[in-house]
């Protein structure tokens, strides 16, 4: 996929997002149980998942994510 | 976490660097000076245990202790220390003979760990290795603190192993919006990284025998974030996020090889240092979902990535949080079922290997992380608070397989009956536990 193609997956990413979120409902304050819950977060276990993203980054040409940065580590 | 020689002036380092990060988690972590200002203390500890089948083995232990004010303001510092040994390929072909352990110079020979010659494979067919053993100590530390809908995030590192050395800062700024439904979030970060491969420099391009330097290489990292988060409905919240990151500098490895093939035969014949640009642009797109159903929880999230070395890659993740316990009764324990999948296309400059006498290109490495691969994960964690105990467990445990093409078609006589990219069996176990002070 040339760099042009990524662009385009992210533009479409974002579209798709767009057109999800745009239409959704008011969700209230006191609706907002379940969501004050530490489960309900994108990472709600930081130290596993800093773990894993070490394991990774060593094992394959990848990174990036939720963190900002990069580099840290000689192991790739 | 690189190969390389012992070097025992650099042990004091170590020392200074454990100190200095005890001083930080006293520094943060003090219970009485919580209870004196109305602010808690948090300690999150894990361990990491993690093996390859035949090659590597890592023990991780990491630290973290988070101030937290009555304000909303924390403070957190963190320690890590990752010792690992065993082997890694050294990017070189099987040799293709049934020949005696190769010696020192000779092909399937690799710089190695503890100074031994490592790399011997009596096996015609098998992946040469190297042996190594390092230890890398890691200190974290960031300060967060809410004003009003606005909380930026200031975080520094410093990491330090025998051959590679990293300081750098990051910061964020989360902005809520739109009734606190909508969350926006920027961020950068720079890393200045040094590289200083034990006995010098390799020539790239060469037989590994001419040094360039003894001194440090530079390597800089700098990186921006743009996320965005949206709570949908009552049980659903998604985010976009996109990174880039520009490394600079030295980012070759400094210690693999590509291994050289008789025109003919496809016989390992000789082998040359690698060379990689001196330039890297990484982007990526994080779609991530996160969804309440009556008592458990779903985790969705897919990335795709893609860099001017021509590596573009697609993962997807998926958890599923099952609640075990009666909620009502405040009982709190869940088992995690995990499974990840990643795929990658090859950096334009891999190959795995050479033909002798041809034109060497300008760049060329034949690191599998940079080849054709695949990973596929399965695992689960279970997290439980213990009875008459104040903190929570969590153990997760998973098995991870790497693979990819092994049989491509650019290899010559001999090198077409082996499998050049052999599955990799791993396994790993974290134990996390997490306590108010």
């Amino acid at each position: 996929m040339t760099r042009r193609a990524g662009y385009r997956c992210g533009a479409a990413a974002g579209i798709l997002f767009l057109a999800l979120t745009a239409g959704c409902a008011t969700v209230r304050p006191w609706d907002r149980d379940l969501l004050a819950q530490k489960k309900m977060s994108f990472v709600p276990n930081p130290m596993i998942q800093a773990v894993d993203d070490h394991v990774y980054f060593s094992k394959e040409g990848s990174t990036g994510g939720q963190e900002v940065g990069g580099g840290g580590c000689g192991c790739n | 976490m690189r190969m390389q020689l012992g070097f025992p002036g650099r042990a004091p380092t170590i020392r200074t660097t454990l100190r200095a990060a005890a001083c930080v988690l006293l520094a943060t972590g003090l219970p009485a000076a919580a209870s004196a200002d109305g602010g808690a203390s948090q300690l999150d500890a894990s361990v990491l245990l993690y093996g390859e089948q035949g090659r590597a083995n890592v023990v991780e232990p990491t630290v973290r202790v988070t101030r937290l004010f009555p304000d909303g303001q924390s403070l957190s510092g963190q320690i890590g220390i990752d010792v690992i040994t065993g082997a890694s390929p050294s990017g070189a072909l099987p040799s293709g003979v049934v020949a005696p352990a190769p010696v020192e110079g000779q092909v399937q020979t690799v710089t190695a760990a503890s100074g031994g010659a490592g790399g011997a494979a009596p096996d015609p067919g098998q992946i040469p290795v190297t042996r190594f053993g390092d230890t890398r100590v890691a200190v974290d530390a960031d300060w967060q603190k809410p004003f009003g809908l606005i909380t930026p995030v200031f975080g520094g590192h410093f990491s330090r192993e025998r051959d590679y050395q990293s300081i750098g800062g990051n910061t964020k700024l989360s902005i809520s919006l739109l009734h606190r439904l909508t969350s926006l979030t920027v961020g950068a970060g720079f890393n200045r990284d040094d590289v200083f491969p034990t006995g010098g420099t390799r020539l790239p391009l060469s037989d590994s025998t001419v040094i360039v330097g003894t001194g440090w290489n530079a390597k800089r990292v700098n990186g921006g974030i743009v996320g965005f988060s949206q709570i949908l409905t009552r049980r659903w919240m998604l985010g976009v996020t996109g990174s880039r990151s520009v490394e600079d500098g030295y980012l070759t490895e400094p210690y693999k090889v590509v291994s050289l093939m008789d025109p003919s035969s496809g016989i390992a014949v000789g082998q040359i240092t690698e060379n990689r640009p001196a330039r890297r642009d990484r982007r990526d797109v994080l779609t991530s979902s996160v969804y309440h159903l009556t008592r458990d929880v779903l985790y969705l999230s897919h990335r795709y990535y893609w860099d001017d070395w021509g590596v573009r890659s697609n993962t997807f993740d998926l958890k599923y949080r099952r609640e075990l316990g009666d909620l009502t009764l405040g009982d709190s324990i869940y088992i995690q079922p995990h499974v990840r999948y990643y795929s990658q296309s090859q950096a334009d400059f891999f190959t795995f290997g050479l033909i002798q006498g041809a034109i060497l290109p300008a760049f060329v490495s034949s690191d599998e992380r940079l080849g054709p691969l695949r990973t596929a994960t399965l695992g689960a964690t279970l997290g439980f608070k213990a009875p008459g105990t104040p903190g929570e467990w969590s153990i997760r445990a998973e098995y991870i397989r790497q693979f990819g093409k092994g049989h491509p078609s650019n290899v010559v006589g001999v090198q077409r009956d082996f499998d050049l990219f052999p599955a990799v069996s791993i396994g790993s176990l974290v134990v996390a536990y997490s306590v108010p002070l």
